[in-house]
Formats: structure tokens, C-alpha cells, sequence
């Protein structure tokens, strides 16, 4: 997202402007994509005709170099950390950085299997190459929703920037105040729920599904609901009052709470790729150690 | 009386406002209700929540009346009594009301003031909204995280296998429980070393040393060295720029060459070590005699195509001090042996040997001949055969027998000539000739019948030279014609003596001794497959087949080969155990299918499970 809007901001300012229409995956005509690809089919044809007997294995000459040149990427992988700090253009620009990361990092794949000798088992190799594919699949997962998501991120917002959705709940939270002053106690107890219930509210997980079962506001208005549901408006009410003021504040919850659904999809990922980057260098500091401690 | 009440409310830029009126009453009531004379906006806040009394400008009294109490000093209560000149802070709902002296105004008034202190509603409250409309804080951070999980896997991967590695360092065996350095493990042992697995240091000894041969002789102290080292290195040749790059490689990390777990690669999957490949041997047999001149072993690659000829020790002198010589196989090939025996003659489905077979039943019917079993016997464990057995093997034809008293044959000791000569001279000593018919009954007996030439004086001179005969019997029998002598060579007594003598016969029961040839895989096959019996009229002749004929079926690793046989297959590489079968893995699947894909049948129990 950080990026995006950098990308924004730049070409409102009028920078960078010749590169701003390809995204880093396309950068220079897909030329990371090639080198990528052809340094994993260069692995997977050596691969087949390397002779390691008795079978593949990561501790063959062959399998120190595919695990050396692993370790190297992944550590350069990690580079982009403190890369993506200083922006600067051209050939070396974070861009080309980036779109390198990607392809070189979905490389890593082919590379670091081939450097296991598919010789999977509960032990500390295997838990580095599967903190090393969670590292990778978290990254693609987060491509696909740079890709997919921040569409309908906007289509959601409706032109409204964040601070609006959260002044439009203000303002309905105002009125329901205003508009509960003359209910009695039990009912103003459960506008008062609403009132105090935080619209950021909610576990990382109805975050990501959008979910919130246990919402005040929802189940304040099905209370007030079940008063005014069998009474004609009248106008004069000031239950229907609530009742209106609820219904707009469950819509704008809504709008609000698919918003932070949307833009949790599209951060969550970079918590298990960060975290899992740095298991993953710890992992494979104990997987290089330990096959040489032992060997 | 007289209250002051003092609202203050604060602007949306913070500027606090103030507003202050006057209460002429002594008593005052606190509610929602807009008609309160403190009327607090608050939800909280029953509509008639409290009234407040004061008669004497100075203590005032507040009791709730909406059955909701309210907060004296944090504290929850339905009914104060407040000295103003003392204080207090009272609390509704989201409101405070500081009870004060006004000691300005003369009498002294009790002062009211009301602030708002909780915001309207939770959305209401001030927020970093890049903070809110994010995961943080609901999710640990990525550096608290990443931190907590580089250390635990440092901790559990990396200093708990170290720390294990340490404290079990010089133990001969550790108990057999959850060690952290298992965690270690690049792939299961093999079954032999599986009782191995919780125990690294069984065989991983040094911290970045890689596994040595101490480890590994410390178990297996009867393993041989193939060949003394130098020999070896010579015979594998300089190694190429890049092998020798490698061994450099390997020598700088601790990773010498020549090691035992060169071969015996371990951490390769659970079942059995598989089997040794044929490059370990090929890579020095190959042309070896290019790069170790001296050497007399034959240079050797794949099976099939690069083997030498066999050589067999066969006998060159035969007899009781019998000299052996290894040859190289041809279909010439002698092994002197001792023995007479026409394979060819033995063998015709036709003839007298035939015939006699089949009198006696040894055909099971069929109107054939003799066959290879007849005469030839397994040993115990199948691998190859005991060696003939004159009494089991031959004797049901080649009868010794000399004569049957009361119905037990007696005969001659198969053996044992000097046996056979004091046997034959006690028969013509203590047995007359048989008793001529004519010479019993009644009848009565005529002169002349005792002349010469008639049936008494034959017999009676016959009885009276029965002894002496024992010398013309001992004679026929080792000579020509006699049952010795068809069989066996023999030596004749000098002059003066009667020591016969019949040449030793060995027989061997193993030719190639320097590689391992086992019958059992090769029970579906015809005798006649590989050993040319029925054309063989020696006995000297050895029938065992040119490594042309095991090539029929045989071939090298990888060869395509109907049985592809790398060389452990029939050699063992410590030649300490040369005598025993080479080692294999206990279930060899991908030989035993293959086997079976040639002979069309189903063979069960073939290789013994």
C-alpha cells in the first residue's frame, strides 16, 4: 500500500514518469522473469545430469553448490528490506531490485528443492525449506492481492478517504446521542452500547473475514427493531429515530469494516514473509552449522 | 439557598468554556430529563438520577432517586453527605461534579462544577488512524515476531542440539531418549543402524570432523582392507582437474578420501543400505593394469562387456599330494581330479546305462536315461553340490558286492584296498566252490566218476586249491575289467607284495574361489544351460561354462541386460570374508522380478525370502 501511494505521489510530482506505466513484475520486458527462469531450468537440467550417487542429496558437490547459491539468494532476498529504504532509478533502481526479488525469489524454489534431493523428513533441513516455501508463497500471496485487491479497496470507498468513514460514524454516534436523550433508561442503555462499542473493534480474524458476530451496533438495532417493527412510524418517536440512525450506522460499520478487511488481506502477509524471513535465516543458520557440526 | 453551577465544556480546538449560573433553591435535582436543574446529556444518566439538598450553604446531602447510584471519591453510592468546605467529586455516568466552597461570596455558596469527562461515544475518542485502520496492535509486530521466532529456532535447532552434542560428549552410549541433536538427522538410518538414531555421537565423535573409520571399525573390527592404500590410490590413477579439486575441497573441510562411508553411504532412507554401486569398483578396475603394472588381476568394467575370462583352480597333479594351478577357462580346461568317469556315456537317454536305469527304477518311469540328479546332490544350503559319493551315488549300478549270506550282501570296502585284498583272500579261505549237483543224493556212485576231468575230480581239486585263487580275484579286480579299475587309476604291488594301490581322488567343490556363484537363483534352469555334461567324455574335462555363457542372461549395471549384475553382486569387496557370499540387501526386489520375467514362472522361495 506504502508503495502504491509512493508510486502516487511520484507521478503526480512528475518523477520517474517513463517508468511509471509498467509495474515491477514487467520491469524491463520481464528480464528477471528470464533470468530466473533460466537459472531454474539450468538447475533442473543439471539436476538430471549430475550423477550423485547414490542418490541426490543436499551433501554432494552438487548439493553444496545449489545450497550455497541458496543461501546466498536468500540472504540478498532479505536485502530488499534495507534496499527499499533509499529510492533511486535507473538500472539498479528499487524497481528493478524488486522485480528482481520477486522471480529470483520464486527461483528459490526449484533451487532450494533440488538442493534437498526431494529428501523431505522432520528435521532441521526440511524446516528450513519449509519456512523458506511459506516465505515464498506468503510473497506470491502478497502479489496477487497488490494485484487483485486494491480495486476493490476503492470500489468500497466509494471516494471517501478513511478519516471520512470514521467522521461519517461520528456523526451518526453524535445524533444517536442527541436523538436518545428523551428514551428511558433501558432503552437508552442500549443505545449507549453502540455508543461505546469501538468500530475498530474485533480480532485479527473477523479483521480478515469481515465477520464480527458479537457487533453492539447490529445487535442494538434488531433490540430497538423489535419495538418499532409492529408500530407505524409516526414521526414523532423518538425510537424511530434510533432506529433510522442505527440502520445508517450499520452501513457505514459496513463500509468501514470492509475497508479493514480489504486492507488486512492486503497487509497480512508481510507478517508471516518479514517474520518468517528471519525463522527462516535462524533456520538455515542451524541447518548450515549443523551439517557441518555433524558431517 | 443558593447554588453555583459552573458548566465547562471544552471546543473542538481545546479552549475550555465556561459558563456560570446561579440556583436559588435548596434543593436540586440532577438528571437526563431537560428539565433537571442540573441536566447532564448523558445516557448514563437516569432522567431523575439524584436530587442534592443544602439547607445550610455548607453541607449538602445527595441521594439517587432513579435506583442508580453515582460515585462519591470512586466510590458507589446512593446517599452522601458532603461538608463543601471539604469537597468532592462526585460522578454520573460520563460526567463529574466538583462540590465546592465558594468562600468569595459572602455567605459562603456551594459551587457546582460540571465537566464532560468521557467522550460521547467510543468512535468519538481521538486516534492514530494509521494505526487503527491497520493490523497493528492486533497482531504481533513484525519485528517482535521475527525476533521471537529467530530465537526459537535458534534455541531449539541450533543451541539444544549443541548443548546435547556437549553434555553426552565422551559417553560411550547414550540412553536411548529424546536427544535435541536428532533434530540433526538428514534423512533415517539404514535398518542396520537403525537402533542407532537417537545416538549422533555413536559415530559422529568430533564437532566438524567428519565420520572416520574409528568409528565405524569400533563395531565392525572384522572388516578388511580391500587392498593396502597406496595400491588403491595408485590403482584409481591421478584424479582429473575437477576430482581433485573436489578431494581438495573435502581434505581443507575434514573430509578425507578413502573413507569407509565413501561406499557405505548412511541418512539415505530407512531398509537396508543399498547396495554398493558398480563405479566404486569400476573407477580403479577399469584398465587398471595400465596404471598398476604389476597388478595380475584382469582388468575388469562391466560385466558384460569388460570382464576377463574366469579363472578356476583347477587340480594339475591329482593324487594324495594333488597341486591346484588357477587357469584361464577354455573348453579344453583340465581339472585332474583322479577320477575316471564318461559324462557322455552316463548320460545317453539309450543304451546299457539307460537300461540298467530304468531296471532299477531311477527314471520315475520316464524312458530316458540317467540325469544329472541321479548322481549329483545339493549341499545343505543349496548354493552348490557335495562333492559324488561313491556308496550313495554310484553304487546302486556299480554293485561291490561278493556275496549274500542269509540274505546280507557282502561287499567290498569302497576305499580301502588293502581291506578289499584281505576281504577277497578271507572269501577264497573260508568259502569252498559251490557244491556241483550231481555230487548230493542217494545215487549211488559209479567208478570213474573221480577221473580227471569228471564232476568229483573237479571239485574236489577246486576245493583243494581254493585258497590260491584269492590272488587270480585280487588281480581282476584292479585290472582291466575288474570294478576298480573302471573307475579309478591304480598302482600295482611290486614284486614280492600285494600292495595295491588306487590313485587319491579330489574333489573340488568350488572353482572360483575369488568370486561367489550360487546355485539357488538359478533352480528354474536346465543342468544342460551352462554345463556341457552329455558331450564331456572325461572325467578331467571341467564342465563349468565360459563367462560367455553367463553372459547370455548376465550383464553389467544398467546394461539392459535380462539380470543386470553389477560386480557385488558376485565379489565382495573386504576380501577377509571371500569365502562367504558377498553382501546384499535382504530384499533385492528389482533382482528377484527380473529373475522371475525370465523364467516365465512363479518362483517361490527361490532366494530363500
Amino acid at each position: 500500500m506504502a508503495r502504491l501511494l509512493r508510486r502516487k505521489t511520484a507521478a503526480q510530482s512528475g518523477r520517474e514518469r517513463s517508468t511509471l506505466h509498467s509495474s515491477f513484475l514487467s520491469h524491463a520486458g520481464f528480464l528477471w522473469m528470464k533470468v530466473a527462469l533460466v537459472l531454474s531450468l539450468l538447475a533442473i537440467t543439471s539436476y538430471l545430469l549430475v550423477d550423485v550417487t547414490p542418490r541426490h542429496n543436499g551433501g554432494s558437490w552438487y548439493g553444496y553448490t545449489l545450497g550455497t547459491i541458496g543461501a546466498l539468494l536468500i540472504l540478498w532476498l532479505t536485502l530488499l528490506g534495507l534496499r527499499k529504504r533509499a529510492m533511486t532509478s535507473g538500472a539498479w533502481s528499487l524497481k528493478a531490485w524488486t522485480s528482481a526479488h520477486v522471480y529470483l525469489g520464486l527461483s528459490l524454489t526449484v533451487i532450494g528443492t533440488l538442493h534437498s534431493g526431494l529428501q523431505l523428513g522432520w528435521n532441521v533441513h526440511t524446516l528450513a525449506w519449509v519456512l523458506m516455501m511459506l516465505v515464498i508463497a506468503s510473497g506470491i500471496w502478497g502479489i496477487a492481492v497488490y494485484s487483485i485487491l486494491p480495486s476493490a479497496l476503492s470500489n468500497n470507498r466509494d471516494e471517501r478517504t478513511q478519516a471520512q468513514m470514521l467522521d461519517d460514524i461520528r456523526s451518526i454516534d453524535r445524533q444517536l446521542h442527541e436523538a436518545a436523550q428523551p428514551l428511558a433508561p433501558a432503552d437508552a442503555a442500549i443505545v449507549r452500547e453502540t455508543l461505546d462499542d469501538d468500530p475498530f473493534a474485533g480480532s485479527l480474524l473477523a479483521r480478515l473475514t469481515g465477520r464480527y458476530p458479537r457487533c453492539a451496533t447490529a445487535a442494538a438495532l434488531l433490540k430497538i427493531r423489535q419495538q418499532t417493527g409492529h408500530q407505524p412510524d409516526t414521526g414523532g418517536d423518538p425510537l424511530e429515530k434510533v432506529d433510522g440512525l442505527l440502520s445508517r450506522k450499520v452501513a457505514a460499520l459496513g463500509r468501514l469494516r470492509r475497508h479493514l478487511k480489504i486492507k488486512a488481506l492486503l497487509e497480512i502477509w508481510l507478517y508471516i514473509h518479514v517474520p518468517m524471513t528471519f525463522a527462516l535465516i535462524a533456520a538455515l543458520s542451524a541447518h548450515i552449522i549443523s551439517v557441518f557440526f555433524y558431517w | 439557598m443558593t447554588f453555583v453551577l459552573r458548566r465547562i465544556s471544552v471546543t473542538a480546538d481545546g479552549r475550555e468554556i465556561i459558563r456560570t449560573s446561579e440556583i436559588a433553591r435548596s434543593e436540586i435535582t440532577i438528571g437526563r430529563d431537560a428539565a433537571s436543574d442540573v441536566h447532564l446529556a448523558d445516557l448514563a444518566v437516569s432522567p431523575q438520577h439524584a436530587v442534592m439538598t443544602c439547607n445550610d450553604g455548607r453541607h449538602v446531602e445527595v441521594r439517587a432517586t432513579s435506583g442508580l447510584g453515582f460515585d462519591w471519591n470512586g466510590r458507589t453510592v446512593t446517599n452522601a453527605s458532603i461538608d463543601a468546605g471539604d469537597g468532592a467529586e462526585l460522578r454520573f455516568g460520563g460526567h463529574r461534579i466538583t462540590v465546592a466552597l465558594d468562600t468569595e461570596a459572602a455567605p459562603p455558596r456551594v459551587s457546582l462544577t460540571v465537566t464532560r469527562t468521557d467522550e460521547l461515544s467510543h468512535s468519538a475518542l481521538a486516534r492514530d488512524e494509521a494505526q487503527a485502520f491497520s493490523l497493528r496492535g492486533l497482531i504481533p509486530g513484525r519485528r517482535v515476531s521475527a525476533w521471537v521466532f529467530s530465537l526459537l529456532m535458534l534455541a531449539a535447532f541450533l543451541v539444544a542440539p549443541i548443548y546435547a552434542y556437549m553434555h553426552w560428549r565422551g559417553v560411550e552410549e547414550r540412553p536411548n531418549s529424546f536427544h535435541a541433536d536428532s533434530s540433526w538427522t538428514s534423512g533415517p538410518l539404514s535398518s542396520a543402524h537403525a537402533s542407532l538414531a537417537r545416538d549422533c555421537q555413536s559415530c559422529h565423535t568430533d564437532a566438524f570432523v567428519a565420520v572416520t573409520d574409528t568409528s565405524c571399525k569400533s563395531c565392525h573390527d572384522d572388516a578388511h582392507d580391500h587392498a593396502p592404500m597406496a595400491r588403491q590410490l595408485a590403482a584409481r590413477g591421478e584424479p582429473g582437474a575437477w576430482s581433485a579439486a573436489l578431494i581438495r575441497i573435502g581434505a581443507a573441510f575434514n573430509r578425507d578420501q578413502g573413507r569407509c562411508v565413501d561406499c557405505h553411504t548412511e541418512h539415505e532412507g530407512e531398509g537396508p543400505m543399498p547396495a554398493t554401486a558398480q563405479r566404486f569398483c569400476t573407477d580403479c578396475h577399469d584398465g587398471m593394469s595400465q596404471r598398476l603394472s604389476d597388478t595380475r588381476i584382469g582388468d575388469a568394467g562391466d560385466f558384460g562387456t569388460s570382464h576377463p575370462q574366469f579363472r578356476p583352480r583347477v587340480q594339475t597333479v591329482p593324487g594324495a599330494k594333488p597341486q591346484y594351478q588357477r587357469v584361464t577357462l577354455n573348453a579344453q580346461t583340465q581339472d585332474r581330479n583322479g577320477l575316471k568317469f564318461p559324462h557322455n556315456l552316463h548320460l545317453q537317454a539309450a543304451g546299457g546305462v539307460a537300461r540298467m536305469a530304468r531296471n532299477l527304477n531311477m527314471t520315475n518311469g520316464r524312458q530316458t536315461g540317467l540325469d544329472c540328479a541321479n548322481c549329483h546332490r545339493p549341499s545343505a544350503d543349496r548354493v552348490r553340490f557335495e562333492p559324488v559319493d561313491m556308496e550313495r551315488d554310484c553304487q546302486s549300478c556299480h554293485s561291490l558286492a561278493i556275496e549274500t549270506i542269509g540274505g546280507v550282501t557282502r561287499t567290498l570296502r569302497h576305499g580301502e584296498p588293502e581291506q578289499v585284498v584281505g576281504d577277497l583272500y578271507a572269501y577264497y579261505r573260508s568259502t569252498p566252490p559251490t557244491r556241483p549237483l550231481n555230487l548230493g543224493g542217494m545215487a549211488r556212485r559209479r567208478p570213474g566218476e573221480y577221473a580227471q576231468g569228471q564232476t568229483y575230480n573237479i571239485y574236489f581239486r577246486e576245493t583243494a586249491v581254493r585258497p590260491s585263487r584269492a590272488d587270480d580275484a585280487v588281480r581282476a579286480v584292479f585290472s582291466r575289467g575288474g570294478a576298480c579299475y573302471d573307475c579309478h587309476t591304480i598302482f600295482a604291488p611290486g614284486v614280492g607284495n600285494n600292495n595295491w594301490r588306487v590313485l587319491p581322488v579330489n574333489q573340488s567343490a568350488r572353482y572360483l574361489n575369488h568370486g561367489w556363484f550360487d546355485h539357488r537363483p538359478h533352480d528354474q534352469e536346465e543342468c544342460s544351460t551352462c554345463h556341457a555334461a552329455a558331450r564331456s567324455s572325461s572325467a578331467n574335462q571341467l564342465l563349468i561354462p565360459e563367462i560367455k555363457v553367463c553372459r547370455d542372461c548376465h550383464g553389467g549395471e544398467n546394461s539392459g541386460a535380462d539380470v543386470e549384475s553389477s560386480c557385488a553382486s558376485c565379489h565382495e569387496y573386504h576380501p577377509g570374508s571371500a569365502a562367504s557370499a558377498p553382501w546384499r540387501p535382504a530384499s533385492d526386489r528389482d533382482r528377484r522380478r527380473r529373475v522371475t520375467s525370465i523364467t516365465d514362472g512363479i518362483v517361490r522361495g527361490l532366494y530363500g525370502g
